[in-house]
């Protein structure tokens, strides 16, 4: 791969590795007496690795490729296998996780194995190392083939995609250290937030030269939902994470909101992070993959444009719906269940569009798991976007916040629509970057697809049950008018529901496991085949090669 | 038949024919326009464009050519753009490159294509509804927290953002209804922009007022959210209007842009229109278009006049004929003088007589306008009464204007103002599904209401193109007849050799005569097809015979029997017709014998024969003086009068530009049966938008009482204007289940034809 | 609530933001062939295309000799 960057590449890449040496090593210095130095050291080691990797190469011969008449991929590969190793670590962490609820001794005693420091690991392991690797891989694809032109330089990809990794592996350790902001989706500490802005707005900028270079006048829309993915993210991340350091040796930052004001711009950014980081990247995933896949184009595309702009505009004001109930004043309230409810409109339109476009292709959808993971992304979409207006309505709140239906509304979006999306993108995807015919076992797609469905299923089931069963529990007042039942009570209620919830994400955890399998195996064994087209279909289904037009 | 042995084309042919391919390409490169840049831009219309494969086949193989710079494909607008690296380029290169694709194309109308590039008017009301859909999402934001509760200085404040987010917005989104309601009011009528405008403005005023003094209602959310639901019926149809428009001009343009004139030097050059006078001489080729009226000084040929005069055979013509602009040239290429420049041409002529038929129709009010006449006063007469009545109950003036306005407010046409665009946009988009284009709403609304249908015979009823009722028997005859009839281009030929089943004899020596026939030998035995008189030069037989005849040299003589084809679905649209209890009639330029065929055959009791334009154009406005409100269905360019005279009318795609432009809708398709169907949506149009007016009128009979009653707050004003306008959305929706279009008939082999 | 001071600045600088990007989207028709561009990424080559000037100069290589 780094025979591809010319000298003059490889010596600009020697130097930011360089820069970041030299910044782990103030860090590792400055705050040897706190976490922050453990953090110097990861960073030194992390862009000390990275160095060697392209010093070994600083002599090498000069690329012969020539770049106007292909496209950029090796950043692309890379980040898939990187989606694919923080999937299988997030979600074997998930699974610990849940299993440390049904089952308390598997913490081990350790302080860096309780609950509190794995779960975010466990919740950054997926949001920021499974989905945003995978969105950054898949727009470097989308944007360059949806523009006919090739990115821009051969550095900055690398630079957004490994310094999004960096962060992701700062964000992980720390919380095993214990260092957290507290916040929920946004827990890394200042230095870390401060980094992830410089990478965001690099991301932002190739973005920008890229269309800028476009050769196809149209932008189609997947890189809209892209865009505001990157820019509205930037937004929300600093707006949340305006914080004072204690002091700057070391991790510990006071938020620049208190109180109540800080729990608004927490949730402000919360249900945005959600809107904008799990929903409009991957729909942006949705509207490319799928009608490739499918080899039809999006059922209305005008439709998809208006529903972009629908969710563009109805998802800011949406989070105060997590405060029900608080100290926020009840109008602001009111403001998010109004717009959480009207909300349904877009995000239906867009599921509906989605499962328009399949339809006439059902047969298609019946012989290629691939498209059948879109498929019921789709569906799960829609149910959890229903599910979550549901849920902001008050009265419905009372009964379900601070609930185990809440975790299962999570999960019906994150395991359902995120991670279904992503890997049914990868199956697509991976044998069209890689060159190879199919992938390297259509059987294991299938096995993949079935237990991600069942994992999913039986993971929001649990989750219904428990989190009703925990909601009525708790009002439910005996005659004098104390507390029916105590918090021990509830507990061994849920019992039998946390050992579901652990085996569905086992499951889930199996497939993920499979699926890093299929495709290391499809790079390594299957044969080369050089595609004229683009065209993706053929693999597991045998299907025609080119899609009947229809 | 003297005239035969001195035809001159026979010695100057290569010439000529030299010149008529020059012409085509002239022709071709007339549609290239030039670049700033030195570089030419041309529009390729592609009929044919189905799909994305079609796209990129096509811009792949373009973008692959060396003359190509760029080629940008439409699949909206089935037309591609073509960027040539020099602007003299022939464009009939790249029309044979896709031809051989399986695209055939013809360059769209680049005078019509220059208002194309930019549609300002759409983006400008795109932009309108941007600006007020944004306005709306903020302002509703803030609403909804002072509705839910937000009071004291934070729903002062949010009043204030909300104002300074409205002035702007309303100043820029509610453009276009101010400035039509003042138009309307500068003439003393009363159109719906007139209360839209005055409760818009109203509002605004009464919430800034209020903002100032720290009260509880402000109006923000409606006004701004009135101007967008309103914009998007008015950008529906606009789209709509847009959409058809683009349509006709990716129709083959039929009227040629120039002509070849011999220079003083006897060289041959293309000159545009514009630049040719009376007495200039031009040579005019095969399957060419007159282009201005002229007398032919040598050769003859063999014309297709229908769409000039409705005839549906066609005509012999030679030296002396006179040519009306518009017919189209057969079988030789003639040499012509020009009688007069194209501005005094027949077409300028019969472009002059539409303007002034158009003229008489300019009376119709578009029933959204009716309907706003009589609204406007009385929700204004209501509005003040209110003021009245609160003023002489309460002594307040405030409270008074309050209520007043508020009134206006909940009464404003929003849902009125959707009833008819919503309904129409649905309707069109269901007819161009059907292959029917509508020009505008107001169309629609006029095809519903028909009491009689007019018909024009050759090319609406009829197909242009002949057939073979029954040919001669004898085998060896017609063997060389099919042989002799491949020779030409001549339609009746064609006819004759589609008619005959076996394979052609040998045939030495063919040579087309153009106005009379085609002679040749076979087996050293001479034979000829064509008119009676000429064949008869070598077989008396045929003298007297009906042409065409064909006769070897002193043997028997057959004559074959040309027939019209009547479009498929003529007998079921006009029976249909018939059924609704609506009279049909026809109108034929043609002449009596063949016009009272088809009308037999049609079972059409009125029918007039060798009507000129004038004859048809009298016709129909003694209909309308009559009270009666003609659909007039028809294709020529002597009927294009005549189709802006009628009430309504439609014309088929292969009319004549003039008809095409006249016409209210076009039918892309063969059948005849699309008349029918665009009356039935019409019909189905008008009794949603009827429902719709209901609709309206009944939320209005719930309103006006409470706002009367000073019972609406800004939150009820708002739920019911938008439940009204989804209420009328809704409705309108349902055309696109209604009036599902009957599986077009098939057309009827044999019985469908009827002698000429 | 005073955060609310700061949010909705954000926010409807957010919102003109997204106004400006589509009154640019407009004005380099990216609405007027909804249609052909939904199918375009169906039928896209393997390889970045050549930018029209360079296109034009490999064909005037390609013809000089």
């Amino acid at each position: 791969m780094m025979s591809n960057l010319t000298s003059t590449e490889r010596a600009r890449a020697m130097l930011i590795t360089v820069a970041g040496v030299l910044i782990g090593l103030t860090m590792a210095a400055v705050g040897r007496n706190d976490p922050m130095g453990a953090h110097g050291w990861i960073v030194l080691l992390f862009c000390g690795v990275l160095f060697f990797l392209v010093a070994q190469t600083l002599y090498d011969a000069e690329p012969v490729e020539d770049r106007s008449t292909s496209y950029y991929d090796d950043p692309t590969k890379v980040g898939i296998l990187l989606a694919l190793f923080w999937a299988v670590v997030a979600m074997g962490m998930g699974v610990w996780v849940a299993s440390q609820l049904a089952w308390p001794d598997l913490r081990f005693d350790a302080a860096w194995s309780s609950f509190g420091r794995i779960r975010p690991v466990h919740t950054s392991g997926v949001i920021f190392g499974f989905g945003g690797n995978a969105l950054i891989a898949t727009s470097y694809h989308i944007m360059q083939r949806t523009s006919r032109a090739r990115m821009p330089d051969q550095v900055s990809p690398w630079f957004v995609l490994l310094g999004f990794n960096l962060f992701c592996v700062v964000a992980a350790s720390g919380y095993l250290m214990g260092i957290t902001q507290s916040k929920e989706y946004a827990e890394p500490e200042w230095y870390a937030d401060l980094w992830l802005v410089i990478v965001w707005v690099v991301y932002f900028i190739l973005y920008i030269r890229t269309l800028a270079r476009r050769n196809e006048p149209h932008i189609y829309v997947a890189n809209w939902y892209y865009l505001s993915f990157i820019l509205v993210v930037a937004i929300l991340h600093i707006v949340n994470n305006l914080a004072v350091p204690a002091s700057f040796s070391g991790a510990k930052s006071y938020s620049a909101f208190a109180g109540v004001q800080d729990a608004m711009v927490q949730w402000w950014y919360g249900h945005n992070a959600v809107a904008f980081f799990l929903t409009t990247g991957f729909l942006g995933m949705l509207y490319y993959f799928l009608p490739k896949r499918a080899g039809r184009p999006i059922y209305s595309y005008r439709l998809s444009i208006l529903s972009f702009w629908g969710i563009v505009f109805f998802y800011i004001w949406v989070g105060s719906h997590h405060l029900h109930y608080t100290a926020l004043p009840q109008w602001v309230q009111t403001l998010g269940v109004t717009f959480s409810v009207m909300l349904l409109v877009p995000s239906w339109a867009s599921a509906g569009n989605a499962l328009m476009t399949l339809n006439g292709a059902w047969h298609k959808v019946r012989d290629d798991a691939t498209l059948r993971f879109m498929m019921v992304a789709a569906v799960f979409y829609g149910l959890s976007t229903f599910e979550g207006s549901f849920m902001a309505i008050r009265p419905v709140n009372a009964l379900s916040h601070y609930t185990d239906w809440t975790v299962g509304h999570v999960h019906s979006g994150a395991m359902g629509w995120v991670a279904m999306i992503t890997f049914g993108s990868i199956y697509a995807l991976t044998p069209m970057l890689w060159r190879r015919e199919t992938m390297y076992s259509w059987k294991a797609v299938e096995w993949h697809f079935w237990l991600a469905l069942s994992g999913t299923v039986i993971y929001i089931f649990a989750m219904w049950n428990s989190g009703i069963t925990q909601g009525l529990m708790w009002r439910t007042y005996t005659e004098s008018g104390t507390l029916r039942f105590s918090f021990v009570d509830t507990l061994i209620a849920m019992h039998p529901y946390y050992i579901a919830r652990a085996f569905g994400g086992l499951l889930f955890f199996a497939g993920a496991c499979i699926c890093f399998w299929n495709v290391v195996m499809t790079i390594r064994r299957v044969p080369n085949h050089a595609p004229e087209a683009d065209y993706p279909t053929i693999p597991e289904a045998m299907e025609p090669a080119v899609p009947a037009a229809e | 038949m003297s005239g035969i042995g001195t035809h001159p084309q026979t010695c100057s042919g290569d010439q000529l024919q030299v010149s008529s391919r020059e012409w085509r390409e002239a022709e071709a490169r007339a549609g290239v326009r030039l670049l700033a840049n030195g570089q030419g831009h041309c529009v390729l219309s592609i009929p044919d464009l189905r799909c994305g494969g079609c796209v990129a086949k096509i811009e792949r193989t373009l973008n692959a050519r060396a003359d190509v710079v760029t080629a940008r494909v439409n699949l909206t607008l089935k037309q591609a753009v073509v960027t040539f690296a020099d602007a003299d380029t022939d464009p009939t290169c790249v029309i044979s490159a896709l031809a051989l694709l399986g695209y055939p194309a013809i360059p769209a109308d680049v005078a019509q294509q220059d208002e194309d590039d930019t549609d300002d008017v759409g983006r400008g009301l795109l932009r309108a509804i941007a600006v007020a859909g944004f306005g709306a999402m903020n302002i509703m934001l803030l609403s909804v927290a002072v509705w839910s509760g937000a009071a004291g200085e934070t729903r002062d404040t949010f009043h204030l953002i909300s104002a300074l987010i409205a002035i702007p917005v309303v100043a820029y989104a509610g453009q276009p209804f101010f400035r039509s309601a003042f138009q309307a009011l500068r003439m003393g009528r009363l159109n719906m922009d007139v209360p839209i405008a005055v409760a818009v403005v109203l509002a605004l005023a009464l919430s800034l007022v209020e903002t100032m003094r720290g009260g509880e209602q402000a109006f923000f959310d409606a006004a701004v959210t009135l101007l967008f639901f309103l914009l998007s019926g008015r950008y529906l149809d606009h789209l709509m209007r847009e959409r058809a428009r683009s349509a006709v001009s990716g129709l083959a343009r039929l009227s040629p842009r120039g002509a070849m004139l011999r220079q003083p030097d006897g060289t041959l050059t293309y000159m545009p229109l514009s630049s040719i006078t009376p007495g200039a001489i031009i040579t005019i080729g095969l399957d060419e278009r007159v282009p201005v009226d002229v007398r032919i000084i040598s050769g003859s040929t063999d014309l297709d006049r229908s769409l000039v005069t409705g005839e549906a055979m066609p005509v012999p013509a030679g030296f002396g004929d006179t040519l009306e602009a518009g017919t189209l040239n057969l079988t030789g290429v003639v040499e012509a003088e020009v009688l007069r420049s194209a501005d005094g041409s027949f077409l300028a002529q019969m472009m002059r007589m539409q303007s002034e038929a158009e003229t008489g129709r300019g009376t119709y009010v578009r029933i959204a306008d009716r309907a706003a006449q009589l609204y406007a006063p009385v929700v204004h007469l209501l509005s003040l009464a209110t003021f009245v009545g609160w003023f002489l109950a309460t002594g307040e003036w405030h409270t008074a204007i309050f209520i007043a306005i508020s009134v206006l407010i909940i009464t404003c046409p929003c849902a009125l103002g959707l009833a008819v665009p919503v309904a129409h946009v649905v309707a069109s988009g269901r007819l161009m599904r059907m292959g029917i284009l509508m020009k505008d709403g107001s169309a629609l609304e006029r095809l519903a209401e028909i009491d009689r249908v007019v018909f024009d015979k050759t090319g609406t009823l009829t197909m242009g193109t002949a057939a073979i009722g029954c040919g001669p028997g004898d085998p060896a005859l017609r063997t060389a007849a099919k042989a002799l009839a491949l020779k030409t281009v001549h339609p009746a030929a064609r006819a004759i050799a589609m008619s005959i089943a076996e394979q052609p004899c040998q045939l030495d020596d063919a040579i087309e005569v153009p106005g009379f026939g085609i002679a040749g030998c076979v087996g050293g035995r001479a034979v000829r097809l064509g008119r009676a008189d000429w064949v008869a030069d070598i077989c008396l037989q045929a003298k007297g015979k009906a042409s065409p005849v064909c006769a070897f040299a002193d043997g028997p003589a057959m004559s074959f029997d040309l027939i019209e084809t009547l479009r498929p679905g003529a007998v079921d649209a006009i029976s249909s017709f018939a059924e609704a209890g609506i009279p049909v009639a026809m109108l034929s330029g043609d002449i009596a014998a063949r016009a009272n065929s088809i009308a037999n055959q049609l079972d059409i009791a009125d029918v007039r024969s060798d009507e000129t334009p004038a004859d048809k154009i009298a016709a129909l406005n003694v209909l309308r003086d009559a009270g009666h409100r003609a659909l007039m269905v028809g294709d020529g360019l002597n009927d294009a009068a005549a189709l802006a005279a009628a009430h309504v009318s439609m014309a088929p795609s292969s009319a004549s530009d003039a008809g095409r432009t006249a016409a209210d809708f076009i039918f892309l398709r063969d059948g005849l049966d699309a008349v029918t169907a665009a009356w039935h949506m019409a019909r189905a149009t008008a009794r949603i938008v009827r429902q719709n007016f209901a609709l309206a009128i009944t939320y209005n009979c719930i309103a006006i009482p409470l706002a009367m009653a000073g019972l609406v707050t800004p939150l009820i004003a708002a739920l019911a204007m938008s439940g009204s306008s989804l209420l009328v959305i809704g409705n309108a929706l349902r055309l696109n289940r209604a009036a599902k279009p009957r599986p077009m008939p098939m057309p009827r082999a044999g019985g469908m034809e009827v002698p000429a | 609530m005073t955060i609310l001071a700061f949010l909705i600045p954000v926010t409807l600088s957010m919102g003109a933001i997204g106004l400006g990007v589509f009154f640019w989207s407009l004005r380099s028709n990216q609405y007027d062939d909804l249609s052909g561009d939904a199918e375009r990424i169906l039928f896209d080559d393997d390889h970045p295309l050549l930018a029209a000037s360079a296109r034009l100069s490999n064909t005037t290589k390609e013809t000089a000799p």
